[in-house]
């Protein structure tokens, strides 16, 4: 392992079983992911990408291999473990931004801070500075369905951020965007990785998001396959 | 239109304290979501109104029934009936003379003022008919005053005690008759048969089958009914026991008498009406059943829509635990306002009402048994009833739940 991985992968693999077939979305998978690095992963549907970017979150737990996050085997961990360590170090964007709908943009991203110990106001100085930062200060009481996609996205990304990750998750986060707003969204990403030294690690089909990226790595059948 | 993107200031690192972490969703979560879909909220608060109301009924009934059975018998009284029919007084047959050989053999038995608390009364259910309404069958009791001595729990509310060709009703009778309570005001009149008799006096026995009885003056109804003799001999003891009396049954059984404490006789009759209790029961189960699955049905729905908003939320940090607590919580909200729906209706259209029976008429209430019952229903059902749909929501692997429609 390299001493500024922030994300060290060796022989990693997951498979599960189908019915009475097993199937292995990843096979003997080693990386490793700098500290404030942007890394893209590509690939053909059923490559392995969303299975890699779930455990790398600890979403999902390895078969077996080796998974670091921060020094952390995240393989050893309990179902518990891992949902508290989410809660301090993952933050999490989808794809279809999976606000919850009856809850306003500032309760939105309240949500990871009422899992830490924080005064009121501490936490909306937090959010308020989240919102700031994704440039939605003025959208706060709105609720989801009172915001456009990009609106929403930038939402899921104040609420990823919030409490100061030191690791975001992307699934395919400018999908279901326009190319602005895609673009707008990858320019926060990137400000994220370059100026907060966030590590980021984004799921996309599209080669115009990952270029974004510091370095993009392709997948396929469960294995890497190149990487630029 | 996405605005500028301003330069990023984050507040720093938050101080990780673990022992003062809460991980619980905030209440507004649970409450927002209850008015996600009224119509679903509108069939869960409906739907645990209607099982709370209905339970709450069924043990209202059932305790109204029993209440009545256990206050209507006295353990200082004994009655008399013929040997054979121990079961029902009014198909029991007592020779006329025992009255006077039971008060004269019997000692310790209650005196007032020289005279014993002996009372021969002729028990019979016949068609009653108030003039310009329907014949309903009733609750006839033949008596002397001496009767008094023995049903102390008679009180005349107005009138006064039945002379020949006059009646005395008890304060429930009009239920028992399905007529208003001002047909069987004093003066007014009721028949049996063809006879006519004048209603002479109202009283009351509270929570005993007495308040449902028509009270005539003995002969008439010996004379009416062609009786040469009585239904039953009614005792109050003082200082003799119940053993006494069965003692003297068998000393003279040339008379052919059994003796039973009232308070036995009335027990063994309230055992006679136990499969009704269990057939309300069962009713109001099978409806409430019917409620609960329907319910439950309405939770799937609500909570399975919710199964990637639910996964997202542990994807962010909270515990399948906390979020369980939120969905207990909201469930909770839905049936408690349906239990106190429950109790409002039930206060309303429940309380005080009167339910009449064979043999007697008792008084439903809202006791602390039947308000605990419904609350205890409420609050099974908004945390039991939520385990399957919550446990099929909250089970699925996390990745698979992010991924669902």
């Amino acid at each position: 392992m390299s001493d500024s991985a922030y994300i060290h992968i060796q022989s990693l693999t997951k498979s599960y079983h189908k019915g009475k077939t097993l199937i292995t979305p990843l096979q003997d998978l080693s990386l490793d992911v700098p500290s404030g690095e942007f890394l893209a992963l590509m690939g053909p549907s059923g490559s392995g990408k969303t299975t890699l970017l779930n455990l790398i979150a600890g979403i999902d737990s390895p078969t077996s291999g080796l998974l670091q996050v921060q020094g952390r085997d995240l393989g050893g961990l309990s179902r518990a473990k891992l949902t508290r360590w989410r809660s301090d170090h993952v933050g999490y964007i989808f794809q279809l931004y999976h606000l919850i709908p009856i809850l306003t943009a500032y309760e939105n991203v309240e949500l990871p801070l009422l899992l830490q110990k924080l005064s009121k106001r501490e936490r909306r100085q937090r959010i308020l500075a989240a919102l700031d930062l994704v440039g939605l200060a003025d959208r706060a009481t709105h609720r989801p369905t009172e915001l456009s996609g990009g609106q929403e996205q930038r939402v899921a990304i104040a609420r990823a951020i919030v409490h100061d990750p030191g690791l975001l998750v992307a699934d395919e986060p400018t999908g279901d965007l326009d190319r602005e707003s895609a673009d707008s969204i990858l320019g926060l990403l990137d400000s994220l990785a370059n100026d907060h030294g966030k590590t980021i690690v984004m799921v996309t089909h599209d080669p115009k998001a990952a270029s974004a990226a510091h370095r993009t790595l392709h997948l396929e059948k469960g294995q890497l396959i190149s990487g630029s | 239109m996405i605005g500028q993107i301003r330069p990023i200031r984050l507040i720093g690192p938050i101080t990780k304290n673990k022992e003062q972490r809460t991980n619980m969703l905030p209440f507004t979560y649970a409450v927002r979501n209850l008015f996600r879909d009224p119509g679903r909220l509108l069939q869960t608060v409906g739907g645990s109104a209607l099982v709370v109301f209905l339970l709450m009924a069924a043990t209202a009934l059932n305790q109204g029934m029993s209440g009545v059975l256990s206050a209507s018998g006295s353990a200082q009284n004994v009655i008399l009936m013929g040997k054979g029919s121990e079961e029902s007084i009014e198909r029991s047959e007592v020779h006329l003379e025992a009255e006077a050989i039971a008060a004269t053999a019997i000692r310790g038995l209650h005196q007032t003022l020289g005279q014993t608390a002996v009372s021969g009364e002729i028990v019979y259910q016949a068609p009653l008919q108030i003039p310009g309404k329907d014949k309903a069958q009733g609750l006839l009791r033949g008596v002397t005053e001496k009767s008094l001595l023995v049903h102390q729990t008679v009180r005349l509310l107005e009138g006064r005690f039945p002379s020949p060709g006059e009646v005395m009703v008890g304060s429930l009778v009009y239920r028992k008759l399905g007529v208003d309570e001002e047909a069987l005001a004093v003066g007014k009149v009721l028949n049996f048969g063809s006879a006519e008799f004048t209603i002479s006096g109202i009283f009351t026995a509270p929570g005993t089958v007495l308040e449902s009885e028509v009270w005539f003056e003995r002969n008439d109804l010996a004379t009416l009914t062609q009786r040469d003799t009585l239904s039953s001999v009614v005792l109050r003891l003082d200082t003799a026991e119940a053993e006494d009396v069965e003692i003297f049954t068998l000393q003279r059984n040339d008379l052919e008498l059994a003796a039973i404490r009232e308070d036995h006789y009335f027990a063994k009759l309230s055992g006679f009406y136990a499969p009704i209790r269990t057939m309300t029961w069962l009713t109001a189960m099978l409806v409430a059943a019917g409620a609960i699955f329907g319910g439950l049905n309405t939770l799937y729905a609500a909570f399975a829509s919710r199964i990637k908003e639910l996964a997202t939320l542990q994807s962010i940090g909270y515990t399948r635990r906390a979020i369980f607590i939120s969905l207990v919580q909201e469930s909770l909200l839905a049936t408690l306002t349906g239990t106190l729906l429950a109790l409002i209706v039930a206060l309303v259209f429940l309380d005080g009402r009167t339910v009449p029976f064979s043999i007697g008429t008792f008084r439903l209430s809202l006791t602390p048994l039947v308000i605990i019952t419904g609350l205890s229903i409420g609050i099974l059902l908004g945390t039991i009833g939520i385990l399957p749909p919550a446990w099929r929501t909250l089970a699925p692997p996390l990745p698979k739940a992010l991924r669902s429609n």
